[in-house]
């Protein structure tokens, strides 16, 4: 399933920016791959028993005992407003810290760690619809195509309404 | 951020708060010497250890106020002056400490102000072993850590004995931080979870060789647990520190003479929950001051010292302190809020009759209820004691009163130990699980064969008849909008609550369980579900929600207003007496001058710059149009201030200024015109709320400012239908519509509404209710949306409460939003909102019709 390759940033690129070098977790969700800042993840689990949040938003599955600690469950596909798949729900999920809170983000594979050059950024394009510009922090141009970069707080910010 | 400023932070922030205390006493009792000294010691130290740190800012700060009290040591009279300068002084200290503990660095910015005044102060006499410090070390130029460890110590130790002067013999302690604590609490907590868990497994196991450890684990754990909630106590009297200096500051703003009087300062409480008591109490405090005790002229002709006494105690009881806050004043003005009560309809007349002195006292609570014929600073608006009783509440506590006329009043704070380990009834809905903290549990009802009692329908709402009480009660699925899936309601519980006085019912299918809970709270992504607290995990180790009383009281649409009713059903929902809001303000002499609150779109303060003069007419720059403003005086009656108040109306969607001198009040009446008027501009004069005051006319004044839109307004006024299904609804909404100046039309039920439209009328929005029987409101908009001639026709969807899952479902439906209903303002700002989009388009749309005319 993944086949997008490890890109080598080159030597030259690499001394000068070590800011700018990013390492990004990738996960697949409706057949279409995203990148996750590697640290930014800190776990990968299967979720077993879910508590469902009655009159929550739609996004969050529910809240999930990960070894002990209480974690919100949030769907990354309803969260980039993708179509329910017929089959069964996935139960795979990346475990991450936002903010101080245990969030799970429930995906559909995952896939390696790459490293992606600077100079791969590619411009959003403008007619990204508005939900998914939202949640995109980054483009970048790979070998096997292009590759969005979750913008991991606005995905886990849940705005308040009242 | 090192440990040596975190000692200095730590040591200073305890001794700062003591020091406002001490100084307050000081002045009190100028003979007190040791009290001035304590302070002396108290800033020398600071000043000292900041030295070291290289902390500039504080240590100049701290240096000229050291200069200012080594004058009131060396006996210079404790002026009121002096006294609140110091004290401004040590406000300060405090900000600079609160920032540096988040920043690790001083704040930028330095205090010329306080300095130039403490040093005015101090400089009369101004010793000359003060001399003023030319360059203070840089913050930045700090000794190397090894070193600085070195150097503090010996000073820490000569100084420290020194600011605890009167040395007592004291048990001795060590120094914990906080997060230590909070960590050893957050793994109890675990281990009481690991506990249960394993309790839930040996329950039907008869293994004498587990059960005897198991036990004895058991227990310990809970000894452990009860010994850790015990060291995260502290005593209330952290919290009574602040308060002598709270009255010293309100007995010179209200001009009265008060003594404070505390009493069990060393109960002990969990520190989270002293926290959360803090602004409840002040406020408490604020009010005792402020309409308890009498002026000191009033108190001398009745008879009763000139001096005012506030008491605070706080008593220790099974599982809760009880915090009462006392005042020897005039006690409450009881016919006063009956007549009030009678006014906001929140009970009859006959019912006030009968209330106890006390139970009329409780009306206090009712939201928006002041019973203050001015608004004054202290006790103000915005926070009433409806919000000092929702905190307390919220943390489990209840809050009561006592009152005797021309003796006083005793407010009762009763409040639970801890938060953090609650004993809670984990009930059952569907399949699903929820925890249900036992303390508003009164009872469960067992309901059909198996107990007495039966629901009975009401109109389609369900009530329960218990003894003398009828309660109402709803279901736990339909009040979380569980899906019942196949399954028919069962439902054979009634679990009985009380909140804030008032029982109601909630239906349940089982209780399976009763724990102890360990309460956490829920992340930033659901707190705003009201009908929640927290959430936590089972012995079974599965995560379960923790309901919250008072929020499915909420939901299930009890009106607090009602809540002096005890359990009892109001029978009648028709509204007897029709009261408006009128915002009272002064314009000129004479009468105060009123306006229904329904027409101003929003008060704002202009500045006399900012205002105009053109063509004869007075404007103000408003965001980027100029809006036109009525000025209700003449300059020859009063000049401009430097900032004056203005009533913004809306005026067909253009808006306009009525420009008036002060606003005075937003008061709840009845209107009722005493005396017509024959003067334009002014539709009658009226008694609100005792005071007289000229009722105007606005649509005059609209005519005034915008007579163009005034007039254009009344042929072009975007026209708006109105779908409910409720009377009430459409008869409290559409005046309110109007009010903003729109046109309303209003249809009972979304066939209507759809009929309306075949039959070709033209609307430029619908507000629509979502709740409707035959058709919803988002089928509604989703029959409109799908005729293109209606593809731009904004529809906002009316619900109880705008809860983000409507919002989600209004916008899923092609609506354009979704309002509470009974939240008027955000109802007319979505209107404007989607209909000034549009009329932006039409003065484009003008615009480029003109320009290729000219062309």
């Amino acid at each position: 399933m993944t086949q997008i390759s490890t890109q080598r940033l080159n030597p030259a690129a690499n001394a000068g920016s070590e800011k700018a070098r990013t390492q990004c977790f990738i996960v697949f969700v409706g057949g279409e791959a995203f990148g996750l800042p590697v640290d930014s993840v800190q776990t990968i689990f299967g979720i077993e028993a879910v508590t469902p949040v009655p009159l929550g938003p739609r996004e969050i599955i529910g809240l999930v005992n990960l070894r002990g600690k209480i974690v919100t469950a949030v769907s990354l596909r309803r969260r980039l407003n993708l179509p329910e798949p017929v089959e069964s729900r996935s139960t795979l999920a990346v475990g991450m810290d936002h903010r101080g809170e245990n969030f799970a983000l429930v995906v559909d594979e995952v896939g390696d760690v790459i490293h992606l050059d600077p100079e791969a950024e590619i411009l959003l394009p403008p007619h990204l619809g508005e939900r998914r510009a939202k949640f995109t922090k980054a483009a970048y141009r790979l070998d096997t195509g292009i590759l969005s970069l979750l913008n991991v707080s606005a995905i886990f910010d849940f705005p308040r309404h009242l | 951020m090192d440990d040596l400023l975190n000692d200095f932070l730590a040591e200073t922030s305890e001794h700062i708060e003591a020091a406002g205390e001490q100084l307050v006493l000081f002045e009190r009792d100028p003979t007190d010497r040791e009290a001035i000294v304590r302070i002396f010691r108290l800033f020398h130290t600071i000043k000292g250890t900041c030295g070291f740190l290289g902390l500039s800012r504080l240590e100049h700060l701290t240096h000229v106020t050291e200069s200012l009290i080594s004058k009131l040591r060396a006996g210079a009279p404790a002026t009121a002056e002096t006294v609140s300068l110091t004290l401004a002084a040590v406000d300060r200290v405090k900000n600079i400490l609160a920032a540096l503990a988040e920043t690790g660095k001083e704040p930028e910015g330095d205090d010329q102000d306080l300095i130039a005044a403490l040093r005015t102060h101090a400089g009369a006499s101004g010793s000359p072993q003060e001399p003023e410090q030319a360059a203070p070390a840089p913050a930045a130029v700090a000794p190397d850590k090894a070193e600085r460890d070195k150097a503090q110590a010996p000073p820490k130790e000569n100084l420290a004995p020194a600011v605890h002067a009167p040395a007592q013999a004291r048990p001795e302690t060590i120094r914990v931080s906080v997060s230590a604590l909070e960590r050893i609490m957050l793994l109890v907590s675990e281990l009481v979870l690991t506990r249960n868990q394993l309790l839930e497994i040996t329950r039907h196991q008869d293994d004498a060789i587990i059960k005897t450890p198991l036990q004895r684990l058991s227990s310990l754990t809970t000894d452990l647990q009860d010994a850790v909630m015990r060291a995260r106590m502290q005593s209330v009297g952290r919290l009574f520190t602040s308060l002598p200096r709270l009255v010293r500051e309100l007995a010179v703003e209200l001009k009265k003479k008060l003594h404070l009087a505390t009493e069990g300062a060393d109960t002990e409480l969990d520190r989270q929950l002293i926290e959360l008591i803090r602004d409840p109490l002040t406020h408490l405090l604020r009010n005792c001051a402020d309409h308890g005790i009498e002026p000191p002229a009033e108190r001398l002709a009745l008879g009763k010292p000139e001096e005012g006494t506030i008491r605070v105690t706080a008593t220790h009881e099974a599982g809760y302190i009880t915090i009462d806050v006392s005042d020897d004043g005039r006690g409450l003005d009881l016919q006063k809020i009956r007549d009030k009560a009678v006014a906001k309809g929140l009970a009859s007349a006959n019912d006030v009759k009968e209330l106890s002195d006390d139970e009329v006292g409780r009306f206090i609570f009712a939201p928006d209820f002041s019973t203050a014929a001015a608004v004054t600073s202290i006790s103000g608006r915005g926070v009433g004691m409806d919000i000092v009783r929702d905190n307390i509440e919220s943390i489990g506590g209840a809050i009561s009163l006592t009152t005797v006329p021309g003796k006083g009043t005793r407010f009762t704070l009763k409040i639970p130990l801890t938060l953090a380990i609650t004993p809670a009834l984990i009930v059952e809905a569907y399949g699903h699980r929820f925890a249900l903290p036992q303390h508003s549990v009164v009872e469960a009802v067992g309901l059909g064969e198996t107990g007495a009692h039966t629901l009975e329908d009401l109109q389609g709402s369900l009530v329960l008849r218990l003894r003398e009480e009828i309660l109402p009660v709803v279901a736990l699925s339909s009040i979380l909008e569980i899906d019942s899936g196949s399954r028919a309601t069962s439902g054979d519980l009634v679990i009985v609550m009380r909140v804030n006085n008032r029982a109601f019912g909630v239906l349940v299918d089982a209780v399976t369980d009763v724990q102890e809970i360990v309460v956490k709270p829920l992340g930033s992504s659901l707190s705003e579900l009201e009908v929640f607290s927290g959430h936590t995990i089972l012995g079974d180790g599965s995560v379960v929600l923790i309901l919250d009383p008072t929020g499915i009281a909420g939901r299930m649409g009890f009106e607090r207003a009602n809540d002096y009713t005890g359990g009892r059903v109001v029978e009648n929902f028709t509204p007897t007496d029709e009261t408006t809001r009128f915002v009272l303000f002064r314009a000129g002499p004479g009468a105060l001058k009123a306006l229904p609150l329904s027409l101003i779109v929003r008060i704002e303060s202009i500045p006399a710059a900012d205002i105009r003069t053109s063509d004869g007419l007075m404007v103000v720059q408003h965001q980027s149009h100029l809006m036109p403003l009525v000025p209700l005086y003449s300059a020859t009656e009063a000049p401009l201030q430097t900032t004056n108040p203005v009533l913004v109306l809306g005026v067909g969607g253009e808006s306009m200024g009525l420009l008036i001198e002060q606003i005075i009040d937003v008061v709840e009446a009845r209107l009722t015109i005493e005396i017509a008027s024959t003067s334009p501009g002014v539709i009658g004069t009226a008694e609100i709320r005792g005071e007289i005051a000229e009722v105007l006319d606005a649509t005059y004044f609209m005519q005034l400012g915008r007579p163009n839109a005034y007039s254009r307004g009344v042929a072009h006024q975007f026209h708006v239908l109105l779908v409910d299904d409720k009377p009430f609804f459409r008869d409290m909404l559409a005046p309110l519509i109007i009010a903003a100046g729109y046109r309303v039309n209003t249809a009972a039920s979304a066939a209507e509404a759809l009929t309306m439209f075949e039959k070709g009328a033209r609307f430029d929005a619908v507000v629509t209710d979502t709740d409707m029987p035959q058709m919803s409101g988002y089928e509604l908009a989703r029959r409109l949306m799908r005729e293109p001639r209606h593809r731009d026709l904004p529809i906002v969807a009316l619900a109880a409460h705008a809860a983000p899952t409507i919002l989600q479902a209004a916008h899923e439906s092609g609506m354009y939003g979704a309002v509470g209903k009974f939240d008027r303002p955000a109802l007319i700002k979505m209107l404007s909102e989607v209909l000034e989009v549009r009329q932006l388009h039409k003065h484009d749309l003008e615009k480029t019709v003109i320009g290729s005319a000219a062309a």
